[in-house]
């Protein structure tokens, strides 16, 4: 592991807070906490349906609960980034930073989230350039048989 | 020459006793006065040598404050290395070190994990006696160390100590080579029967 996107949440951690979730959900009233805890899960799974999940819950903790905005800014941000959602990402960084502008963690975090955009942009500027050079080679190789085959037709006449 | 093993540690003790400038002074050598409350979990890297081998540490940075309480628990699983931070100008700290040791005798899987107690801030007015936090460390048979993340005071030293009595515990770690990928199949084993809800794994 290099960093905190790689960090994938324990199964059994998921299960325990996503059943209190619907315990308490089932009886008609979520605290902050169940909600928050759940979350946190989500936004660290392998799945990105859960991550999305986690994400709809973070931003209604958000909009409903004043107390823990920094954190849920921040794993919106953590949610946003494993989900290569690279740009929501830095606009939950951006928002942070406004507030704290010195905090390294979220410092740290916005360096991780540049690192990835630059590694799949520079992996998607490859494949492309690698596609573009079969493409030119079938379009060669093509022209050449075309050109073999007026060679033959010259031949033949 | 490439590492030989690759150990976890785990930063735990109150909110505000300066568990994240200790990290920071280690791995980078700054401090910052105003350190923010940490969010969740923090990781982070850091190779350094010892007995002339070269160590990788995973360093887990948990928050302190109460919310996090029962979030933090699953990051004790398989840590070789505990550092317990509570603050000399703050009794209380040291005295709520008490839950933490709890928390780490019941959430920590490797028996022979090595524990070591540093008591921060000593640049400030001192409250919590020396003698106080070795007397509490020797009960618990942990490490014990007095540090200032501020003035870097104590602070490679408690990194040292706590590494090399990992690497003299026997079978604590494990070298990195081909005793790992057995652990790491057993690993997988071992999440294949616990649940077949969440977990998917691929063999590599």
């Amino acid at each position: 592991m290099d960093d905190v996107l790689d960090e994938v949440v324990p199964s059994e951690d998921l299960q325990k807070f996503e059943k209190v979730y619907h315990e308490q959900l089932h009886q008609g009233r979520v605290t902050p906490k169940a909600q928050f805890e759940y979350a946190w899960c989500l936004v660290r799974s392998k799945y990105a349906a859960d991550i999305r999940k986690g994400i709809l819950l973070l931003k209604d903790l958000f909009n409903s609960h004043a107390e823990g905005k920094r954190d849920y800014l921040f794993y919106l941000a953590i949610g946003n980034a494993r989900i290569k959602e690279y740009n929501k990402a830095l606009h939950y960084v951006k928002a942070f930073l406004e507030i704290e502008p010195a905090n390294q963690q979220v410092l740290s975090l916005e360096r991780q989230i540049n690192k990835r955009m630059e590694k799949e942009g520079m992996i998607g500027i490859a494949q492309e350039i690698a596609f573009g050079l079969s493409n030119e080679r079938f379009i060669w190789r093509s022209l050449s048989s075309v050109e073999k085959a007026k060679k033959g037709v010259v031949c033949l006449v | 020459m490439d590492c030989v093993t690759t150990l976890k540690i785990l930063v735990i003790g109150e909110s505000g006793v300066g568990k994240s400038s200790i990290i920071l002074a280690f791995t980078t050598g700054d401090y910052n006065a105003s350190f923010p409350a940490t969010i969740g979990v923090d990781y982070k890297c850091k190779v350094m040598e010892v007995n002339g081998l070269k160590v990788k540490l995973g360093i887990w940075d948990t928050a302190g404050q109460e919310r996090y309480r029962t979030l933090t628990n699953s990051f004790y699983r398989d840590a070789h290395g505990a550092i317990l931070v509570y603050d000399v100008s703050e009794p209380k700290s040291l005295a709520k070190l008490n839950e933490w040791v709890e928390e780490l005798q019941v959430y920590s899987t490797k028996k022979n994990i090595v524990c070591l107690v540093v008591g921060n801030k000593i640049d400030k007015d001192r409250v919590v006696t020396r003698q106080a936090g070795q007397a509490f460390a020797q009960k618990h048979r942990m490490l014990f160390i007095e540090s200032s993340a501020k003035t870097q005071e104590g602070i490679n030293l408690a990194f040292e100590e706590l590494v090399q009595k990992i690497i003299e515990t026997p079978g604590l770690w494990e070298s990195t080579g081909s005793s790992s990928n057995i652990r790491i199949t057993n690993e997988e084993r071992r999440q294949q029967e616990q649940s077949s809800c969440y977990d998917y794994t691929c063999s590599i």
